[in-house]
């Protein structure tokens, strides 16, 4: 049985080391002394401090942090509407079209979307003005385009695990619709609702190529400068940077989880010393 | 249980007079091409308990939620307290309902979950602490009250709905399935809890169960359900001992079933012609033509059973005894009575096992009275 198992921890080790190396080895060279990616030759944070000097990441980086909670916001929004529409009204005109144009999102190729966004404000600036040049606005609704359809994915599953006998047990006890919905309905899909934001969130900071369509002179995000510069070399500051993002992702997901698991955990504790 | 004599004795529906508390009027729900309720009427009275009883899918929970409002019927009208609320929604009804999941909100603690349908109403915050242990305590679950659904066991969680149900002071109290969801032996106790509460708090109750036994033991009346329409309504007594039709009888408990045709009528005497030799003679007030086909339907109790033959009896079937079952108190004989018909009886073992007269293989004659069973028509 010992022996059995040896093959699949070689397979999971092989799997996990593909995955993880290259990681390991950027937050490493993100403390190298020298300026060639590939030599280590001691230990060092002035790549930090040269980062922090650098205004023009340091502005891609911030805009693309709007950008994306902005977009994460908007997307939960729209996202848990329609998830709501999909779920609680089982036919309603136009059902299937809403559906598939709603999670067609999830398998168009980013280029497209980009190329017929851009298409679309184009168009929109000529006739009606608006909007008025490419950034940042532009940018947010290309993003919420494609996270909505992420979130309703997954608010949809949430919601439609929701036993519907809760609902309308309040409703029972005297609370109307609205009610209903902000009391009951809100704190259980919660976490559908923070998992979605999050999803959203990283979609958005991640995307390359819509944002290369629809921004503008002036409006660069993370991902733009990082390729610019990866394309005239590489400089261990975006390795610096890429520490911190994924420092600053792991510490979200943690605080997250932490947020959602901390009730459980406190009832847990509870039951236990009642026993 | 006198208190249960004293329910009897009162039997509003007996009374022409009275004005029925919750009144369905030839209510139908149909989902698509089902019907799930098919043309029902019921009165109910005040501080009745009442029961719905059918097997699953039968329509009760459906008709139950037309009471609360969760759902519309498609056509006919419901009153509850001599207001039309066939239109109403949920919110606005004075009613209020126990779920057979309990849906107990579980991000709320039991008082919280009680609490919430006060808050609806707005009640003052100082009142609704109040009415929050009173409720609590008429449960006997004031220790848990800071607890979350999820920490409850199944007997908690029922105590924590019938209380959050409660309240309100709701009007009329739907019950779906109550004690569907807990292990026989509470149920048992519970039965008995139920009713007491029930009567205590005058509150009128409908009850829906698939469980005749549980029925019959809380229920002030029955009806009996099968897809979607009511077959009988009546007194637990009444529905055992005066089933309307064959569904009924052989629903609730067991029952021995003759067919047969109508012979002669003297009265309110009929003698009936069976298969099985000597006619057949019993009480039927319905008019009943000559030669119409009916079953008679006899409660394996009623029929006495002997080794000896005699020639006065009224009513007398001879069988041969295939099957006896010892069940301590009681046992329960298969009598073969024709090569296609075998009849059940149950007789108290008055005397010990071993010195009964009856054994396998025996010749036997089985005799009940003409008031001991009912004629049934369908
Ligand atoms: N929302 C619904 N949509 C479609 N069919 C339903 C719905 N609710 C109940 N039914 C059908 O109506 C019938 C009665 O259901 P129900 O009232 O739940 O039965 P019971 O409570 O007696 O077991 C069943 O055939 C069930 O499948
Ligand atoms: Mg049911």
């Amino acid at each position: 049985m010992r022996r059995g198992r040896w093959p699949l921890f070689t397979i999971l080790a092989f799997g996990y080391a593909f995955l993880y190396i290259p990681v390991a080895l950027l937050v490493i060279f993100s403390f190298n002394e020298s300026r060639l990616v590939t030599v280590w030759s001691g230990f060092s944070t002035k790549w930090y401090a040269e980062l922090f000097r650098n205004q023009q990441l340091l502005e891609a980086a911030w805009l693309s942090i709007r950008i994306a909670a902005v977009n994460a916001t908007f997307a939960v929004l729209l996202g848990t509407l329609s998830a709501n529409a999909l779920v609680r009204h089982r036919r309603f005109r136009g059902r299937g079209g809403f559906e598939l144009l709603l999670t067609a999102p999830l398998v168009m190729p980013d280029v497209i979307i980009g190329l017929s966004l851009l298409l679309l404000f184009v168009a929109l600036q000529q006739g009606i003005g608006w909007p008025d040049g490419r950034g940042f606005t532009t940018i947010t609704i290309a993003h919420i385009t494609f996270s909505l359809a992420y979130v309703a994915v997954v608010v949809r599953a949430r919601l439609s695990q929701l036993d519907r006998s809760l609902e309308e047990a309040a409703m029972d006890l005297g609370a109307r619709p609205l009610t209903v919905y902000l009391r009951i309905t809100l704190p259980l899909i919660a976490p559908a609702l923070l998992s979605g934001w999050l999803l959203a969130f990283t979609l958005s900071l991640d995307d390359l190529v819509v944002a290369s369509f629809v921004s503008g002179p002036g409006s660069t995000t993370l991902p733009m400068v990082i390729y610019a510069s990866v394309r005239m070399g590489v400089s261990p500051q975006i390795n610096a940077l890429a520490t911190l993002i994924m420092l600053f992702v792991a510490l979200a997901v943690v605080v997250a989880s932490l947020a959602l698991r901390s009730q459980a955990k406190d009832r847990g504790h509870r039951t236990n010393a009642r026993r | 249980m006198s208190v249960a004599i004293d329910r009897r004795a009162l039997e509003p529906w007996q009374d022409p007079s009275a004005v029925p508390f919750v009144r369905i009027e030839r209510v139908t729900k149909q989902f698509g091409d089902i019907y799930a309720v098919d043309d029902v009427s019921l009165s109910i009275f005040q501080g009745e308990f009442f029961s719905l009883l059918g097997s699953s899918g039968c329509g009760k929970s459906t008709l139950l939620r037309l009471l609360a409002g969760l759902d519309y019927p498609s056509s006919g009208r419901i009153f509850i307290d001599g207001a039309d609320v066939t239109d109403i929604p949920p919110y606005q009804r004075p009613v209020n309902m126990m779920f057979q999941s309990y849906a107990l909100f579980p991000h709320m603690t039991v008082e919280q979950n009680v609490e919430f349908g006060l808050e609806q109403e707005r009640m003052p915050r100082r009142e609704r602490a109040e009415r929050v242990g009173e409720m609590l305590d008429l449960l006997k679950i004031g220790e848990l009250r800071k607890r979350k659904p999820d920490q409850l066991s199944g007997g908690q969680r029922q105590r924590a709905a019938l209380a959050r149900s409660l309240a309100k002071h709701p009007k009329l109290l739907l019950l779906d399935e109550p004690l569907g969801a807990l292990d026989k032996r509470l149920r048992e106790n519970t039965q008995f809890e139920l009713v007491n509460l029930q009567e205590r708090i005058g509150t009128t109750f409908v009850t829906v169960t698939h469980d005749q036994e549980e029925a019959m033991t809380m229920s002030s009346r029955i009806a009996v359900m099968e897809a979607g329409r009511i077959l009988q309504i009546d007194t637990p007594t009444g529905i055992y001992e005066f089933p309307s039709n064959r569904f009924v009888a052989e629903f609730i408990g067991s029952v021995n079933l003759f067919e047969g045709r109508v012979m002669q009528r003297d009265g309110d005497l009929v003698t009936v012609e069976t298969r099985l030799g000597r006619p057949i003679q019993m009480r039927c007030p319905l008019p009943l033509a000559l030669g119409k086909p009916v079953t008679i339907a006899i409660r394996p109790e009623k029929i006495r059973l002997s080794a000896a033959y005699r020639d006065d009896a009224v009513n007398q079937i001879r069988g041969t005894v295939e099957d006896i079952a010892y069940l301590g108190d009681v046992s329960i004989y298969h009598v073969r009575i024709s090569p296609d018909q075998v009849t059940r009886m149950t007789l108290a073992n008055i005397q010990p096992q071993t010195e009964q007269e009856l054994t396998w293989g025996q010749e036997v004659a089985m005799e009940w009275s003409p008031t001991s069973g009912v004629v049934l028509t369908d």
